[in-house]
Parts: C-alpha cells; structure tokens; sequence
C-alpha cells in the first residue's frame, strides 16, 4: 500500500493539472442565442440612420458640409492664426490629440473627447455641457485657452474669405444679428461633423460571421482569446452597462471613480455641466434653434441633483485603441491602466463609484485588452 | 471612588467632547463626519499620488498631495461661502486645539500653510494642498450663514506624516496610569516612593495628573499626590510643581508650606516640609495629613532670589 501512495497523488495531480490545462485553452463555447442578440446589438449594422437634426437646418445640405470642413481644418479661427479644431481633433488619431488634457492656446481643462459618431448623442463634452453639435462648435472659439477668438472675429474672418462669404450667403442669406451668425456658423461646423462616423472593425465582421453561423470566418477573424475577451466584455465584465449600442455608448453621466490628476481638486463633471446646458443661450431651447416647433425633451427631462457629482459622459470604444489617453482628464495611459481601474473599482473620491470590483484574472484582463482592439477601424468623412 | 486613571480617562473624553461642540472632524459609525457647529458633512482626505483611493479621516501618511473633501449631509452649507485654512500647530494644544486657541493667533497668516478663500460651493466641497513638509497641523473650516452672517466653524488638528500608532501611545499612557492607581491604591507606590531615587519620583510624578493650577504673583502652583488622593489621617507627600507665568519651571526655590481649615480657624496637624528638590520645578513636600474633613487651604510660601509670594491651594477633603 505505502508503494503506491506516491503514485495515486503523481495521478491525481496529473489529472488535475490536465482539467485545468483544458478549461483554459479548450475553444471557448458557442454563443448562445441570447449573446448573438447582444452581439447584434453591438454591430455596426445596426446602427440606426442619422435622424434630422431640426435645431439645425443646414445640418445635411451638401454646401454646408463643404463650409463646415473648411472651417474645422482653418487657422485662421483662432487668436494666433495656428489654432482649428483639427489642432485638437484630429482625423489620424480618431478625432483626438493623445493627450491627457487639450492643448492649443493655453491647456483645456479635459482630455479631448472624440467627434466620431457625436451626431447620435444628445449631449456633447465629458459634462453635457452643451445639447447639440453646433452649439458645442461655437464653444472652443471663444475658448481663451483653445481658441481663444471671439464671435466677432469669427464672424469677420468668413466675410473676409470671399469663398467662405458666398457659401455662407447661400446657406444663411445676407449679415444678420452677432449671435445669430455665430450660431450659423456653428452649424456648417456641425454639418461636417455630421458625416464623422465610425467604419466597419474586425468586431463588426466577427459579428457578420456569427449572424451568419459561419464558424470558420469567425474563427479567421478572431483568435480564441479574442472571443473570451468578448465574452467577458457582454458578460462578467458589466462592460455593455454602459458602453452599449453599436456605438458602444449610451451617451450618459456615469461615476466611475477616476482618480483626481495631480494637484487639480476632484473634477465635479456633470453636476456642472447640467447647470451650463441649462444657461447656455445656443441651448436647444434658445431662440437660434431652427425647429419650428421647439421639442427639447432631453432638456426639458435632463436628470439633475447630487447623483451627478463627479459623473462623466459615457466616451465609444470604437477604434479606443487610438484614443489614449483614456478618462475625462486623461488619467489613464493604457488600455491595461483602464481595465486594472475597473477591475478595483475602488472608491470615488467625490460622489460615488457606480462601478464594481470584478475581480478579474490577468489572463481575462488580457483577453477583454485583446477583444477591445478589435474595435480599431478609422473614422470616415468627407474627404478634402 | 473613581480611579485616577479612569478620571483622566473622562477628562480627555470631556476636553474631545467640548472641542467637538465647537466644531471638529469625528468618526461616527465607521464615516468621518466634519460638524461645522451643527452642519455636518462627510469628510475625508486623499492622497492620490501615495496612497490611490484610500481615504483618511484626520492624520495623514506623507508630507504629499492631499485633497480634502466634504460632502455635504446638511443642505445649509450648499447656501454658505465657506473657506478653508491649514495652519501649522503653533497653539501647542495638539490635539485639543479649539476655535479660542485659533483666534488667540497673533499672525495666523504667517501659521498658514493653505488658505481657500470663500466660496460657495453647491455640490461637494474640495480643495488640494501639498505638504511640504510633515509635522502638526490645524484645519479650521468657517461657514457663514447668509441669514444672520454668524460664521460656523471646525477646527480639527492633524498630523502629517504620522507613525501609524494612532491613539496607542494615549492609549499605552492610560493604561500606566491605571496600573500607577493600582499601585497606589495597594499601598506599593507609597513603599515604592519612600525607597526610590529623585529621579524614579520626578518621572512618576510627570506621569501623574497634576491638579488644577493655582496662582500667586508670578507663580503657578499645581501637585499630585502619588500616594492617590488625601485620604483623612493619613500621612502622606505631595510632589509640587512650581513654574513661573510665563511657563518656566522655578528651580531651586525656598518652600515652605502650611495649611488650615479658614472655616475653623486651625491649622494643619503637622508641619508639612519640602524634604527634596525634585529638579525642573518639582519639589517633594513630605508630611501631610488632614485631620478633619470640610475645606483646607495650603499656603505654599515661595522665596525666589527675587520675590516671595504665597500661593493658595484649595483642598476639600
């Protein structure tokens, strides 16, 4: 008996580490139904059309576009004539900078979000503090660490450029009211805006093959730790909470307890920016919006009150890996630096965490870092 | 009767107690909670480059970034400009610093490490400061009431840069003290003091809570009685301190003591003496025994190379 004892643990153990060498690198499951629902939900195919912008009636005329892409990419906009709103957003890095915060005249006061697929969300800036494209346009103008132009200014530059008077002319007619050429102007901003959208990614085609229950595409298009990435990001991980929709956002105010960047107080977010939305004349209540029957109902029914404090706006994932740095000041560096942040969920320093600790391996750290560059894919728009 | 240790024991909680009703940071059901008079607010402190998201009540680790933040649990102080101050620790009250100790301040500006002037803040209060340098600090936190321009204040001492002991050594303190009233009470510290050295007596009698001051001219009194309180027709010694106004001890003076009950018109039974200068304004006065209760007084006479006054020590027994 005492002979064969060594053997049945050696045996055991072999079984054991076999078990366990299987139930990690096996292929992973099959989705089921309810997941390839998910995974539709996801997919860039069903992104719904672009709906009207009625604040704006300019918002999908051809010669606005024209304008308004012209005047994104031109200096001239700007107190030293080498600021535009590419310096900041710009097309080869998803329309951001890769910069914890912005920089142009001065330093912004937040990481440069991205404009790519903005068109679909009622609010825009890390706080909502602005409800439509065009009114956020007008905003960095006057920034005086951005732009740091004024309307006046601004106004003067397209009169002066005889192309830029013209198609303002044929767009908005003759000189009117400061403000009401301002806001003009913000909107050819925004029609160009309207046509930055995100392209189809690896994800996309990964999902196409799983529609069509076609196992060896998909197994071409996704290594096995890619689909356990995707797994965890639709499942354990509690990703879609948030980042849902074929956008991966739900465009909302959510507290996920980043940490304060150095020597700043703690960012309060969106209890602020629900504040400046409500005051800001470009608003979507304010007399410069187009719609001859004013239906502001995300104004009207905007959530205020304390649970804001310290919330931030949903960013997409699509393409994320060209979007570094990542949180609402850029406190994190790195894909890895944001998955190990919701992993610990640790306390908000103001407010509260929504998030919860998940409790990841790094092997499943590694795998959702994995999925989530499958997402890389450029952005389109009009070319020059 | 209550044992000395345990009297010192209340007067701490009691000294706490008074500060917070004036204003402080406490800990209440595992939440640190800033009262600003009767306003409250949950209070913590980070120190997100050293210690992430970990959040502290009053002391802090490091002389490092630090961001302090209130959330409010009373609506009033969204209405209210508050403002901030960080003081360096010049009161020497520690721990028990109050508002009083604050304003008695001659330059508080040049005590200020951190000041946020008044704003009002409707959402969460925050402000960041970086610590130089470690040591005792005060932050005193006002708000002023709009309606009647009453400022509310806390006050609420910290140290940066602490050990991590926390309140042991206060705790490691009491605890010799109650053995110390163990001792006394057994009858050993008496045996223990009649053998010992001057040295081992003028440590037990830092050790040991002095009474309420009393003064004469230039002169504080204040004693302790290691044997443990007078008791009626019991020989025993008092260790005297004797310091100057300004708070020197008086060294080498010329004592001498008497005593009697005023209502009786009598004097002490015996004749008390110093019998030891103990050092740095400790003397030991042997010989001590009331015969009666009701009020004493102690006329502790001092002759100093300048002046001689007579101090009266009031006793009830």
């Amino acid at each position: 008996m005492n002979t064969r004892a060594p053997i049945i643990v050696i045996a055991v153990l072999a079984v054991a580490s076999a078990a366990w060498w299987w139930s990690e690198n096996r292929p992973p499951a099959a989705w089921s139904e309810e997941e390839i629902l998910l995974l539709e939900s996801l997919w860039l195919e069903s992104l719904p059309d672009l709906p009207p912008d009625p604040t704006n009636k300019v918002a999908d005329n051809p010669t606005a576009v024209e304008f308004g892409r012209a005047l994104f990419f031109d200096t001239r906009f700007s107190a030293n004539g080498g600021i535009s709103c590419a310096t900041c957003h710009q097309p080869e890095r998803h329309f951001t900078d890769g910069l914890p915060k912005g920089v142009a005249i001065g330093m912004s006061n937040r990481n440069t979000p991205s404009i790519v697929g903005t068109a679909y969300s009622p609010w825009l800036y890390w706080d909502g503090r602005r409800d439509s494209q065009w009114s956020q346009a007008l905003s960095p103008l006057e920034d005086p660490n951005e732009h740091a132009s004024n309307r006046l200014m601004t106004i003067a530059n397209v009169v002066e450029d005889k192309k830029y008077w013209r198609m303002y002319k044929s767009l908005f007619g003759e000189a009117a009211g400061v403000d009401t050429m301002y806001a003009n102007i913000g909107k050819a901003i925004a029609a160009f805006e309207r046509t930055v959208m995100p392209t189809t990614s690896r994800f996309d085609e990964y999902v196409a093959a799983v529609v069509a229950d076609d196992h060896e595409r998909q197994a071409a298009l996704f290594s096995d730790d890619e689909v356990r990435g995707l797994r965890l990001f639709i499942g354990e991980a509690n990703c879609t909470q948030c980042h849902n929709g074929p956008l991966l956002t739900n465009n909302e105010f959510h507290n996920t307890g980043l940490i304060n960047l150095a020597g700043e107080v703690p960012d309060k977010g969106r209890i602020l920016g629900i504040r400046e939305v409500l005051e800001d004349p470009f608003n979507c209540e304010g007399p410069h919006n187009d719609a001859a029957r004013k239906e502001c109902s995300e104004l009207a029914f905007a959530r205020t009150g304390p649970e804001l404090i310290g919330t931030f706006r949903t960013p997409s994932l699509r393409n994320l890996e060209n979007t570094a740095p990542y949180g609402h000041k850029g406190q994190l560096a790195t894909l890895a630096d944001v998955l190990a942040h919701y992993n610990e969920a640790p306390d908000a320093m103001i407010g509260h965490n929504e998030a919860k600790p998940l409790n990841l391996s790094d092997r499943e750290l590694a795998q959702l870092e994995a999925f989530l560059r499958t997402l890389a894919a450029p952005a389109s728009f009009l070319p020059d | 009767m209550i044992s000395r240790g345990m009297a010192f024991l209340f007067l701490l909680l009691t000294l706490q107690s008074q500060a917070f009703a004036h204003g402080g940071v406490v800990e209440e059901d595992d939440i640190c909670v800033i009262k600003v008079n009767y306003l409250r607010a949950h209070f913590k402190i980070y120190q997100p480059r050293v210690s992430g998201h970990e959040q502290f009540c009053e002391d802090l680790p490091a002389a490092a970034e630090s961001v302090f933040v209130m959330e409010f649990m009373h609506d009033a102080l969204q209405t209210m400009p508050i403002d901030f101050r960080i003081i360096r620790d010049v009161t020497g009250k520690g721990r028990f610093a109050r508002m009083e100790d604050i304003e008695a301040i001659d330059d508080l500006d040049a005590a200020t490490v951190f000041y946020q002037s008044a704003t009002l803040e409707p959402d969460v209060y925050s402000v960041v400061h970086t610590f130089e340098n470690e040591g005792d600090f005060i932050g005193i936190v006002s708000a002023t009431n709009a309606d009647n321009g009453e400022v509310y204040a806390a006050v609420f001492p910290f140290e940066v840069g602490f050990t991590g002991w926390g309140y042991w050594p206060l705790f490691i303190g009491i605890l010799v003290l109650i053995q110390i009233q163990y001792l006394a009470m057994s009858g050993r510290l008496k045996r223990w003091f009649a053998k010992s050295s001057p040295a081992a007596i003028l440590l037990a009698a830092m050790l040991l809570p002095m009474s309420q001051p009393s003064h004469a001219g230039e002169f504080i009194v204040t004693y302790t009685t290691p044997d443990g309180p007078p008791e009626l027709n019991r020989m025993h010694s008092w260790i005297l301190y004797v310091e100057s106004d300004s708070g020197d001890p008086v060294e080498g003076a010329d004592i001498e003591v008497d005593g009697g009950m005023p209502a009786h018109d009598h004097g002490l039974p015996t004749q008390p003496r110093v019998t030891e200068d103990l050092g740095d304004g400790y003397y030991r006065l042997d010989g001590v025994r009331f015969h009666m209760s009701g009020d004493w007084e102690m006329f502790v006479t001092i002759r100093s190379d300048e002046s001689e006054e007579t101090v009266v020590i009031p006793i009830t027994l």
